[in-house]
């Protein structure tokens, strides 16, 4: 079922990742991730699957909501899996049938990829999704685009899009499901027959969901406009943002890693990129 | 006549994860043929998951289904047919309607079920004139419409499938007095012309005592009450214990029995009220 | 009337479209509402009823008429940018579906959603939702999303996001119309609380007859003109004035009313139809059992 995304979604708690500034946290996000890509040798890899399992340990994210998170990636891990296994060529042959050789470098290269994926998305979203308010992140966005405003760039109006395509989400979701059930009831076959049938039989779902996020959007509009919006002019905010000693620590914490993993890169190992 | 059966079916939402919910737990209930059923409830209580097990959409957790003595999912591959046997239409049907006429969307059931012509014409326009479509508003864009004759497009597509039970999740939602008896008299006269079976959810006592002849009341993923529509209005203490309520009407016929008047029990109509009042009165006219 | 807090006067509005033309609304209207008063506007779909509330704050603008609210004439020419706004702070509005009403995904960050655009002082927009919050009984709630709520706990949400922008008057646009029996109970409760304990002026636009029971005062709209406006029970009286343009009465006034139609009489009176809740209506009936 379609509902089952968890994706994007916000899982509200209590704990150190919760409560640091969403501004730091998107900055802690894209350190983190550099600093993924910088791992180069066992030691560097293996001091990043355990930052990732710290990440999981302190946020208490249970690991079933994650492995679900990991669903829709399962292709994209197969498919350089894959790539990585049969056309990385190296000095160990492991297997050689007719035209296809299996190098040792190549299952080091394809898990050493796996971690790196699997890492990035644990990292993005226990670091800013599943523990940030969808307000918060575009909160902090807003924040540090601000400068941004100065060029002339409508960044308030772009956070206060991305918030109401988050509040929406679930709602369309849902909304595409019923409809869905809706057609099959009236005998539409979404499973059956070839490509273009199948793209057909997306016309009585996509003309009805398109039609209610036009009702939904007009409707909204008018709600916002009743209570009083009229864009970032002029606007306050209920919490406002401070960055604390915890946000400071944190990125410290970071840098540390970062400092650390390169240090690792120093050393010398048998197996590395 | 077609009758439905559930033997021992539960449904489980999200099994094995944190958010598991038990919609249905072990029911068993046989709706019968050739009457109109009205399925209640608190919202929660399980009779919308009820719904969408009646025609395939959703397989139980276990338990099995019978349309008409057969099992639905004896053969997964054929459950589709069932969907055309049991018309289901969703709570604000409306918002499915796609295509650029009213006749074309009417048609779009019997089009899957890949009738010839002749035949999809008809049933078209039989079911719009059941749900009080004039033939005039058949080639307008259903977009066009108001709400009220929205619905009744989006009826008459499920209607025209000539399902051999028909189940409606709240074909009254949200509407007006007078939207209402149009919808809920349309199919009742359908019902009443083919002989069907109907099944209508609905929250509104009034409107499940005057259409409905017989009730089924849910309650906690299971079946609280079933009985004729007299027999459960006469509960009306059970009623309330579960959330639900009696009409007006029949609150007033208790307050006069308790009264000491010696009005019937199983009143739920004004009329039955107004005709059990006039028998009195002429009575204790007669004995002076 | 004594301090009307709202005042229309021969209010005209039609919509135009090419198809159909010039298609009126509302006629040549003339109503008052009393500061304070909870008063209910009841007609069927399409009398013109969510028009007229659309009016009331401006998202619409009438082609000709005068509206005056809490002593600002807002059909003014005059009318400048900031007392719009004023306006529509003064007069908050709750919609019919109660998932397009919501801005956020954190049931407290909607709340805040109108004193932000208000430009209010973070520290007393954290009171006002906190305190919107429990007057609408859904302070547990706070940092739920709005998709896990049930339609009836979506609208109290909808309606501690206006009273936090604190307004005089609060509209209801069919805000019961979506909701279960329950959720409806839930806000109607809500709605009386909020007029007898903050002496919010309401106007609640419905098709139920019971809500428009509860209220002091029932307007019935029709064809874009006043129909019936009075108590309820005196309303409630007019039967077949009201099935005839397709409303219900309460089934205790139609009971009485069929009973009079079946000529009978009450010591050579006909029976009053006023007799809205079961019990009155149960008095009315023994008596006349007695006097046979």
């Amino acid at each position: 079922m379609i509902k089952d995304i968890t994706l994007g979604q916000y899982f509200p708690g209590n704990t150190v990742i919760h409560r640091l500034d969403p501004r730091a946290k998107i900055i802690l996000t894209i350190m983190y991730i550099v600093v993924i890509f910088f791992a180069k040798n066992l030691w560097s890899f293996m001091l990043v699957v355990a930052s990732a399992l710290a990440l999981v340990l302190i946020s208490k994210i249970s690991y079933k909501t994650l492995l679900k998170s990991m669903k829709p990636l399962i292709f994209v891990l197969a498919f350089t899996t894959f790539f990585n296994i049969f056309w990385t060529e190296g000095d160990v042959l492991l297997v050689s049938i007719w035209k296809i050789r299996i190098y040792l470098e190549g299952i080091v290269y394809a898990i050493m990829m796996i971690i790196r994926i699997t890492a990035l998305l644990i990292g993005t979203t226990i670091i800013l999704t599943y523990t940030t308010s969808p307000i918060m992140l575009t909160d902090g966005l807003e924040q540090l685009l601000a400068p941004l405003r100065k060029i002339k760039l409508p960044v308030h109006e772009f956070s206060m899009m991305m918030t109401i395509a988050l509040r929406f989400i679930p709602t369309l979701i849902e909304e595409t499901d019923k409809i869905m059930s809706a057609q099959k009831a009236r005998g539409a076959d979404f499973t059956t027959g070839s490509l273009a049938k199948r793209a057909k039989a997306l016309v009585p779902i996509l003309i009805p969901l398109f039609i209610s996020a036009f009702r939904r959007a007009d409707e909204l509009a008018t709600a916002m406009e009743c209570r009083c919006y009229h864009g970032g002019e002029g606007r306050t905010r209920m919490s406002i943002l401070h960055c604390s000693f915890k946000d400071a620590a944190a990125l410290l914490v970071m840098l540390l890693f970062g400092a650390g993993l390169i240090a690792l890169n120093q050393l010398p190992c048998a197996i590395s990129l | 006549m077609t009758e439905i059966e559930l033997k021992n079916v539960s449904y489980v939402y999200s099994l094995d994860t944190p958010f598991m919910k038990t919609a249905l737990d072990d029911v068993s209930l046989t709706i019968h043929g050739g009457v109109i059923t009205g399925l209640m409830g608190h919202t929660g209580s399980g009779k919308s998951t009820l719904v969408q097990l009646l025609n395939g959409l959703n397989k139980p957790t276990s338990g099995q289904v019978f349309v008409g003595g057969e099992d639905i999912w004896a053969d997964p591959k054929q459950v589709r047919k069932f969907a055309f046997k049991v018309g289901l239409v969703f709570q604000y049907p409306e918002y499915q309607l796609f295509e650029e006429t009213v006749r074309k969307d009417i048609a779009f059931g019997p089009t899957n079920m890949e009738l010839d012509e002749s035949e999809i014409k008809r049933r078209v326009e039989e079911s719009a004139e059941f749900c009080g479509i004039a033939p005039s508003l058949l080639e307008k864009s259903p977009f066009d419409l108001s709400g009220g004759q929205k619905r009744r497009v989006a009826i008459a597509g499920v209607m025209a499938m000539e399902p051999e039970v028909l189940v409606l999740d709240e074909p009254a939602a949200g509407l007006d007095p007078r939207g209402r008896e149009e919808i809920l008299g349309g199919i009742r006269d359908y019902q009443r012309r083919r002989g069907s079976s109907v099944v209508i959810v609905s929250h509104s006592m009034e409107d499940m005592a005057r259409y409905s002849d017989e009730i089924i009341v849910m309650s906690h993923a299971k079946v609280y009450m079933q009985g004729t529509t007299a027999e459960i209005f006469e509960r009306a203490d059970e009623l309330c214990a579960v959330g639900l309520s009696v009409p007006q009407i029949t609150e007033l016929m208790n307050t006069l029995r308790d009264r000491g008047l010696d009005v019937r029990r199983g009143i739920y109509t004004v009329d039955d009220a107004k005709a059990e009042l006039l028998r009195l009165i002429s009575a204790k006219r007669g004995a002076k | 009337m004594k301090d009307p807090f709202i005042k229309i006067e021969n209010l005209t509005f039609a919509y135009t479209d090419e198809e159909n033309g010039r298609n009126e609304v509302l006629k040549n209207l003339n109503l008052e509402i009393e500061r304070g008063s909870l008063v209910a506007i009841l007609g069927h779909n399409g009398s013109g009823k969510s028009t007229l509330a659309k009016l009331l704050n401006l998202i619409l603008i009438p082609q000709s008429g005068k509206i005056t609210i809490d002593g600002l004439d807002i059909t003014s020419p005059d009318l400048t940018e900031e007392q719009l706004f004023e306006n529509r702070r003064n007069i908050g509005m709750v919609f019919q579906n109660p998932d397009n009403q919501l801005v956020a995904t954190i049931v407290e960050e909607d709340i805040a959603f109108g004193p932000e655009n208000l430009g209010i002082e973070p520290k007393e927009i954290r009171k006002r939702v906190d305190d919107a919050l429990a007057t609408v009984g859904m302070t547990e709630f706070a940092r739920h999303s709005p998709h896990q709520l049930s339609g009836g706990q979506k609208q109290r949400i909808a309606i501690a996001g206006i009273i936090a922008m604190m307004p005089k008057c609060i509209i209801f646009d069919e805000s019961t119309a979506m909701l279960d029996p329950k959720g409806r109970r839930e806000v109607m409760d809500t709605i009386i609380r909020l007029n007898r304990e903050f002496g919010i002026t309401i106007l609640h636009i419905t098709h139920y007859m019971n809500e428009a029971a509860q209220c002091d005062r029932v307007v019935v709209i029709n064809e874009g003109e006043i129909e019936l406006d009075g108590k309820p029970k005196d309303v409630f009286t007019h039967v077949e004035q009201l099935q005839k343009i397709g409303l219900d009465v309460p089934q205790t006034a139609e009971l009485l009313y069929e009973l009079n139609c079946a000529g009978i009489k009450n010591n050579g009176k006909p029976l009053p139809l006023g007799r809205l809740s079961v019990d009155e209506c149960a008095n009315e009936i023994m008596s006349l059992m007695e006097s046979l």
